[in-house]
């Protein structure tokens, strides 16, 4: 049988079986969505070369197939949603609806390996919905207010989803198939004007699920308020798979336009991207709840991602497709770390939480690499992709995106320490005293994440290498990679080995020198037991600094904050409910005013009819 | 064994005692300078070196947790791996103990040089105190404001020379006979002001204020661990220098050229500061977001139209 097919019709399946094993036993059901999504891996995993299969489902031709490109994007989908749904075993125990859940998991993973799986745009768009659909349904899920957070994802999610159908159906008006290779090799000899409509409404489409700017207000609560388990591929996968569109039609479909370079607008998409770094990191700064920062951290590195792909150069390229590879690895162990506290706490909120690096010890270590290879500090692979990020827009000259991307990336230290201190360090609280580590099951995708996060910061090359023959396959030509070494366009390079043998050697010395020889000699003291200037806290005063972290910052940045995105769409509510309020006041219901609006029309008609008729 | 192993081995270590006594010294002639201006007689030139070794010699009671053990650690490492890979002294052609020069580039640099904050921040983050966590907030956001003029500038000058690594500005501006300050003043002055708040003598020490915080980040950590931390504090001093000296200045090509240049530089944060009062966080961040950012996106533009 076809692996594809097979995959498809094993998650399928599996989501099916994981509802109805719900009757069976609540666990099962989880776990039944895991064999599932891990033996679908293994079956990925043990493809030799790209197969490809057609179907005949009611008078389409459907064409399913596998390139070098969305391999890429298969094997960080299919193996990160391993070890989430292994980690969502543990943290749904003892929730109600599991089978309701485990299937709408299950199903976003077979929609987002159908949209790789896609080699024309009728099955793209059915599997695109499917997965809309099931994370609105997860969305919903938690009830928070799910009216207004599902709505609006909804909203957005139908305006992409639309754009993409017309999209569709216009090129498959001009060139008679539905095929996206058809699409990228006739794209050239379309008209100027349809190219660009064709160009807008797949980028409206595909902006959408990976939040840019002006189509990002959907995503911050959706990412917080659906179960964490699934925030992890929600914010880590579901929103590279607008990436994944993005890219076929940057790299691939506008590079072929009739005037040459590459598309205008893709300009206009690289400043958005920036601009929602900005921005949403500001937004992220702010958040004093956990999960949310985490939301809006999302938001902004996916702005990072648009940034290297509008770009459109090799090595931005690269960068982008690195640097959501990595995204999604330490966003999906945040999230992950994040359901683990509320797990064992029961909150989220970093003003009543504080130090509970000595209760949660593991928890504690996969975040702090994640927030590392999050600020993008060297060892670690946030690095390597911000190095090629800043060395791809230096050299082709976007002087000023390179200072957006940096204010927003120093930003972003801000709420990298924020969410560190605000969970893990601080002042010790009575009410989390008797704290434990999450499960182990909970605990070892984590840290497995974690580690490869290390590792890849070592040995980016065991990326490079996918990406370099999907960019190759997008018609990039011949991409040079080296498996430690990071150049640019310039010769400058960075040797990745070199900074984590000089980091570890010197780490190693210091520490060894004074943790290990003073480890025996110090005792530990509370937190309660610092300097106060003499004073000696009592029992019961407060000492923890956690409301208003940033006071100061916000601030400095104030005039940037005062109007949200939206404040622009309820506005723009608004206006459209005057609108239409103006309309239903023409139709009156009155006989008498539908008689005087016929004689105004013949009146109209008599006055201008030389100007009508002839 | 291999000699170059050796010969390198030798390298690093003669230029971190290098940075070290050259950062320490500079540390002393400061106090000294501060106690003239305030009309006192001052310490002598060398006791910083004496309070490092003293505090080396001194026993550590207590702990708060493995964080704090690892933050001193953390924060020597970023001063002495941006030391690494930033030429000390260099010539036409020639450049005294490689180490890993060649490894490593501007924004590399720009990233390792925060590591050590972060580092301490979470070092200083598990002692609970207070005053520590006002001071990290406060040194965080006023690290935004001063990172944006100082990008700029490197922007600048990386567009000027179009080479992003510290030796191939190095080569440029050897090749050119001209020193980049004098060919992009601009950015010059933007990295210049940039570089007071990198510093943090006042009116940008918003993080320490000893009269406010206590010192902030530093409050919890005594003996080994404020040696440690006072070594890396005076590495890391001089790491700024030189870089900047590097980058601006066309480099030295012996001791002496070297410590004229870096102590010409660092007297612009330390004169300023002495005769300045504290700026608040955010009016210290908008400083840097006006006049700087203004100057530097001036020495971009100027780069791009002259180059």
């Amino acid at each position: 049988m076809n692996s594809l097919f097979l995959i498809i019709l094993i998650l399928m399946g599996g989501a099916v079986l994981a509802y109805l094993a719900k009757k069976v036993n609540p666990m099962l059901s989880s776990i039944v969505s895991f064999v599932a999504i891990a033996s679908s891996a293994v079956v990925f995993f043990l493809m030799t070369d790209r197969e490809s299969v057609i179907l005949h489902i009611g008078g389409f031709e459907l064409q399913w197939g596998l390139n070098a490109y969305s391999w890429v994007f298969g094997a960080m989908v299919i193996s990160m949603a391993s070890l989430a749904s292994l980690y969502s075993i543990a943290y749904m125990k003892g929730k109600d609806r599991l089978g309701y859940f485990n299937l709408n998991f299950t199903l976003s993973v077979a929609a987002m390996m159908g949209i790789l799986f896609s080699m024309d745009w009728i099955s793209f768009f059915i599997f695109w919905e499917i997965m809309t659909w099931s994370s609105f349904l997860i969305i919903i899920y938690n009830g928070i207010s799910e009216g207004k957070i599902g709505i609006k994802y909804m909203i957005f999610s139908a305006i992409g989803g639309y754009s993409m159908l017309m999209a569709m159906v216009i090129t498959k008006s001009q060139i008679d198939s539905f095929l996206i290779a058809d699409l990228i090799s006739n794209f050239s000899s379309m008209s100027l004007g349809l190219q660009g409509l064709i160009g807008v409404l797949f980028l409206i489409a595909f902006s959408v699920k990976s939040a840019v700017m002006p189509l990002h207000v959907w995503a911050p609560r959706a990412y917080a308020d659906s179960p964490m388990s699934y925030t992890s591929i929600f914010s880590g996968l579901l929103s590279k798979m607008g990436v994944f569109g993005l890219g076929i039609m940057l790299i691939s479909v506008f590079s072929k336009t009739t005037n040459g370079n590459i598309f205008i607008y893709s300009e206009v998409l690289a400043w958005l991207g920036a601009i929602t770094g900005v921005i949403a990191t500001f937004y992220a700064v702010i958040q004093t709840d956990a999960k949310r920062l985490l939301a809006y951290s999302s938001v902004a590195q996916l702005g990072y991602i648009v940034v290297g792909l509008a770009i459109g150069t090799k090595l931005s390229v690269m960068a982008a497709i690195f640097m959501a590879i990595m995204h999604a690895i330490f966003k999906g162990t945040l999230f992950m770390a994040v359901g683990a506290v509320e797990r064992q706490t029961g909150t989220t909120d970093m003003t009543k939480l504080g130090a509970l690096i000595r209760k949660m010890p593991w928890t504690f270590v996969a975040s702090l690499m994640s927030i590392i290879a999050l600020a993008g500090i060297p060892p670690l692979g946030g690095f390597v992709g911000k190095w090629m990020l800043y060395e791809s827009l230096i050299t082709s000259d976007h002087y000023f995106l390179i200072v957006m991307t940096f204010l927003s990336s120093t930003a972003a230290f801000l709420y990298s320490y924020r969410f560190l201190f605000g969970i893990f360090l601080g002042q010790e609280e009575k009410e989390f005293e008797d704290v434990k580590e999450a499960p182990a099951i909970m605990v070892v995708p984590m840290m497995l994440m974690a580690g490869s996060l290390f590792f890849f910061g070592m040995f980016p090359g065991y990326i490079f290498e996918p990406i370099a023959k999907g960019m190759e396959y997008l018609g990039m030509g011949q991409v040079d990679w080296n498996m430690t070494v990071l150049s640019n366009g310039w010769g400058d390079h960075v040797d990745t080995l070199s900074i984590i043998n000089s980091i570890l050697t010197v780490v190693g010395i210091a520490f060894i020198f004074l943790g290990l020889k003073n480890r025996k000699k110090t005792r530990y003291v509370t937190t309660k037991d610092i300097h106060t200037g003499g004073e000696i806290p009592t029992e019961n005063e407060n000492l923890t600094y956690a409301v208003d972290f940033y006071k100061p910052f916000e601030r400095a940045i104030e005039p940037a904050m005062k109007r949200k995105m939206d404040f622009y769409y309820n506005k723009f509510g608004e206006g459209i409910e005057t609108l239409f309020d103006f309309v239903r006041r023409i139709y009156t219901g009155n006989g008498q005013t539908y008689a005087i609006y016929v004689v105004i029309f013949l009146v109209i008609l008599l006055i201008f009819s030389k100007q009508i008729f002839f | 064994m291999d000699n170059s192993i050796w010969i390198s081995i030798l390298g690093f270590l003669a230029t971190v005692v290098l940075a070290f006594t050259v950062g320490v010294f500079y540390g002393g002639f400061v106090r000294k300078i501060t106690a003239r201006i305030q009309n006192r007689v001052g310490p002598p030139v060398y006791q910083n070196f004496f309070d490092i070794v003293k505090l080396y010699s001194k026993k550590t009671a207590v702990n708060h947790g493995w964080m704090q053990h690892l933050a001193p650690a953390l924060a020597i490492t970023a001063s002495v791996t941006s030391l690494m890979f930033i030429p000390i002294l260099n010539g036409q052609g020639w450049i005294w103990f490689e180490n890993l020069n060649f490894k490593g580039d501007l924004i590399f640099l720009l990233y390792m040089m925060v590591f050590g904050s972060l580092g301490m921040a979470l070092g200083a983050g598990q002692t609970g105190n207070p005053h520590s966590a006002i001071g990290v907030s406060r040194g965080l956001s006023q690290m935004v404001g001063y990172e944006i003029p100082w990008v700029l500038a490197l922007v600048a000058i990386m567009m000027q020379a179009h080479t992003t690594s510290i030796t191939g500005l190095l080569e440029y501006q050897n090749a050119n006979g001209t020193w980049m300050m004098f060919e992009s003043p601009l950015a010059f002055i933007a990295a210049l002001m940039a570089m007071l708040g990198m510093f943090h003598y006042a009116p940008f020490d918003v993080p320490f204020a000893p009269a406010e915080l206590a010192s902030g980040p530093a409050s919890e950590f005594g003996g080994k661990y404020l040696a440690l931390m006072m070594t890396s504090g005076s590495i890391f001093a001089f790491v700024k220098l030189v870089l900047i000296v590097d980058i601006f200045m066309g480099g030295a090509s012996n001791l002496i050229m070297l410590v004229v240049k870096t102590f010409l530089l660092y007297m612009v944060p330390v004169l300023y500061g002495i005769v300045s009062p504290r700026y608040r966080t955010e009016q210290s961040i908008r400083y840097f977001w006006g006049w700087p950012t203004l100057i530097g996106v001036l020495g971009v533009l100027y780069v791009v139209f002259t180059r």
